[in-house]
């Protein structure tokens, strides 16, 4: 066959280039070939440096060594996130969103059985081991478990510096990926409007049959050269800019979080991510609503308990701005974008780095083998991304729209109505009488399972109509005395696993040290 | 929780150390490191499986000892039960210790030590065998276990070779034992790895040779020859149920 697809172009490296990279060359025909087109002259972004619990995944498809992984990226365990006062202005307003989903989800709702003790114990604390475990700054798994295996579910903290250049390294030593190091100067076209290659300055044509758009927010092929406009959703999620800092630990056996603590600010939030040399920090914010400078006072505000007031003014502060929104479509003809120039809305919930997985996985193991296969193989992959992005405005909203915070106009516009899509406004109503569980899943693979919403949801106390608790108890007698029997032993069951774990776990920072030094078994 | 302290013969003149096994002595768990030169006497009475070290997670080959948690079926009331004791129970309460060479040291070469846990229940300046002679030399025993200590250092040595050569060809797998007593008793063993058969079959000529040539390929078989000992100790568990 004349039309094979053969050669992948991968224009960008960065997180987004060398995982497509890496994921691709890994799981896709053996026939395919990985060329990599990354520039000289641009920096990677070099953000994003919280994942879910997918980066596992990937990285062993990849080949990964996760004891490698840990010693060259400054990585540690994710197990979560934490948001303070996200739902109110109380120092005491905190919850989790723990990786690890309630105690047999798949064959009870807890949620239900949960609420007549909703104002005695915190949803998560209730279900599962994993917000008591990240409390301590314990490790979510032990020395003797193998790579990749896990005691409680966990994502990672990563440098995005370490993490592209470990990914190259690896993609073209282990995975036979070519390297091309150019500017691409133009973009050349078939009759038919494909990209048939691209010029370089220094390294001649690079020709492909499909090519990959991780160009990052300039979107060179996909953006500029095909003009896919992005759809805004700045009416909806207001955040545009970033102020970004790294702070040293005080000595070098500080604890490491092993969650990501996320707190609410005036007209934002701040992330702050503990990694094994550093933490950074970052103020994430809507210009429509603060300055700045403004912005800034709180991240030096933030960050002076731990730093003195001396370095937390001197620290030397980095502004990123983006706008919030993502391509209408993200593969065109035989180019598709991955990364930030298919979309970027915000850091909240680490959506970034999955969505690159997600994506890179789909081309991969749907790979077309024709050019006309692409086009059906395309029309897919734009209508699953385009309900992943859906999703993604809705999971990020509800951790807005549920606040009870009324201190600014940010916080008390994000409840309006006007800004609230109404496939989340429907979900909201649904919750109020029933809660999330499977059956918000609608595709096999979404990218939040439906417990994260229960997390969040409860979490930030969501409204529970006014005659839930005798319709819950009414459903508890329906719902069989069995069912509540269950749910009281698994309530009790978690409460022990807990002090069982403490007995195992070790701290974050402890573990990694033994991680390092001994390296992970791999069985 | 032991302490140890770094054997001479001035802190420790006096020091005896009572060599029974015995529960009360801390014998009482259900499995003992093992080392390479000892398979073949280990094999004998013991299986022979693999575990992950708690500390650093490296796999290390064991001699079981028991079914369940804290319970040795060789301890009996004539003390240790079989004609071989493993060298990591014999040595008790010594132990080597790695100290980095001092800077005034020409040769580089780290130094081993004698260290000894003051808080094992053998210790003793009245009962038990003495450790130093009366002006201060070594006894026959410490003499004995000096030697012994080199031996465990040696085998420690193997065994991360051993180990480190099992994994590179994939040889160990995991294994989950489940033994029934008569008495209806349900007994699961978990954390233990053991050689996995069809890739030894399978390995190629050159990485059987490899393997010979540093001595690992008989360990391996001795290992699993060595399972054919998990009757006994189901004899020894059936025997003690029985008599309780």
């Amino acid at each position: 066959m004349t039309d094979q697809i053969t050669q992948v172009v991968i224009v960008g490296g960065g997180s987004a280039g060398w995982l497509a990279a890496g994921v691709i060359a890994a799981s896709s025909p053996a026939r395919v070939q990985v060329t990599l087109v990354e520039s000289p002259d641009i920096n990677p972004i070099g953000v994003g440096e919280g994942t879910w619990p997918t980066m596992c995944a990937t990285l062993q498809t990849m080949g990964i060594s996760e004891t490698e992984f840990f010693r060259e990226c400054d990585a540690s365990f994710k197990q979560g996130s934490k948001f303070s006062r996200w739902t109110s202005l109380s120092k005491e307003d905190d919850y989790y969103h723990p990786f690890t989903a309630p105690a047999k989800y798949h064959d009870i709702n807890l949620a239900p059985f949960w609420m007549p003790f909703r104002d005695k114990i915190p949803f998560a604390n209730a279900v599962c081991p994993q917000s008591a475990i990240c409390d301590l700054g314990y490790a979510p798994k032990q020395i003797s478990t193998a790579e990749f295996g896990a005691v409680l579910n966990y994502g990672y903290h990563l440098d995005a510096g370490k993490f592209s250049p470990f990914l190259h390294k690896h993609c073209v030593e282990k995975l036979g990926v070519k390297y091309v190091r150019a500017n691409v100067t133009a973009i050349n076209s078939h009759e038919n409007g494909d990209i048939k290659s691209v010029t370089t300055d220094s390294q001649g044509e690079v020709s492909g049959e499909l090519f990959i758009d991780c160009t990052g927010l300039s979107s060179l092929l996909l953006g500029k050269h095909y003009a896919i406009p992005v759809v805004l959703q700045k009416n909806t999620l207001f955040n545009d800019s970033a102020l970004a800092v790294q702070i040293p630990y005080t000595d070098g056996a500080d604890a490491i979080a092993s969650h990501t603590l996320s707190t609410a600010q005036s007209s934002g939030w701040i992330w702050d991510i503990g990694l094994q040399s550093r933490r950074g920090i970052g103020h994430v914010f809507s210009s429509s609503y603060t300055t700045d400078e403004l912005a800034e006072r709180e991240l030096r505000n933030y960050i002076t308990p731990a730093v003195g007031k001396k370095m937390a003014e001197e620290l030397s502060v980095r502004k990123i701005s983006f706008n919030p929104g993502h391509r209408q479509t993200f593969w065109h003809k035989n180019c598709v974008a991955i990364g930030l120039s298919a979309g970027f809305i915000e850091p909240l919930e680490a959506t970034a780095l999955v969505l690159i997985e997600v994506s890179a996985k789909m081309i991969a193991e749907q790979f077309p083998a024709n050019r006309t296969a692409m086009d059906i193989v395309a029309k897919r992959f734009n209508r699953t991304l385009s309900h992943h992005w859906q999703q993604i405005i809705d999971f990020l909203k509800v951790h807005y729209v549920l606040t009870k915070r009324t201190d600014t106009e940010y916080w008390r516009d994000n409840c309006l109505a006007s800004t609230i899509p109404d496939s989340l406004k429907e979900l909201l109503e649904l919750w109020k009488t029933q809660s999330p569980w499977r059956y918000d899943e609608v595709l096999k693979e979404e990218m939040f399972p439906s417990a994260s919403y229960q997390y969040i949801y409860y979490g930030m106390k969501g409204a529970v109509s006014a005659d839930i608790d005798s319709k819950i108890e009414g459903n508890v007698k329906r719902l069989q005395e069995k069912k509540l029997r269950k749910a009281e032993s698994l309530f009790m069951e978690n409460a022990q696993h807990i002090q069982q774990l403490k007995k195992l776990l070790l701290p974050n920072r402890e573990l990694i040290e033994k991680i390092k030094k001994h390296g992970l078994q791999t069985i | 929780m032991p302490s140890f302290a770094l054997l001479n013969n001035v802190d420790h003149k006096n020091l005896r150390v009572i060599r029974d096994y015995s529960s009360q002595y801390g014998d009482d768990e259900m499995s003992v490191v093992t080392f390479p030169q000892e398979f073949r006497a280990i094999q004998n009475d013991y299986p022979i499986f693999f575990k992950k070290n708690a500390e650093t997670g490296k796999f290390i080959p064991v001699a079981l000892t028991g079914l369940r948690q804290n319970e040795n079926l060789f301890l009996s009331e004539k003390g240790w039960d079989s004609n071989y004791i493993p060298a990591s129970v014999k040595r008790r309460p010594f132990l080597i210790g790695i100290q980095p060479p001092r800077p005034d040291d020409v040769s580089g070469q780290p130094s081993k030590m004698v260290y000894v846990d003051m808080d094992s229940p053998r210790i003793s300046e009245s009962q038990g065998d003495a450790v130093f002679l009366p002006h201060g030399g070594y006894s026959p025993y410490l003499e004995a276990i000096v030697d012994l200590l080199d031996y465990i250092q040696y085998g420690t040595d193997l065994n991360e070779q051993f180990t480190d050569a099992l994994l590179a060809h994939e040889l160990l797998e995991t294994v989950a034992l489940e033994v029934t007593l008569k008495s209806g008793e349900r007994i699961n063993l978990t954390g233990l790895y053991t050689i996995n058969e069809d890739k030894l079959t399978a390995l190629s000529g050159g990485a059987v040779a490899e393997l010979h040539g540093k001595g690992f390929l008989e360990c391996i078989y001795m290992a699993l020859a060595s399972h054919a000992n998990m009757i006994k100790l189901i004899a020894r568990i059936e025997a003690k149920v029985l008599s309780q």
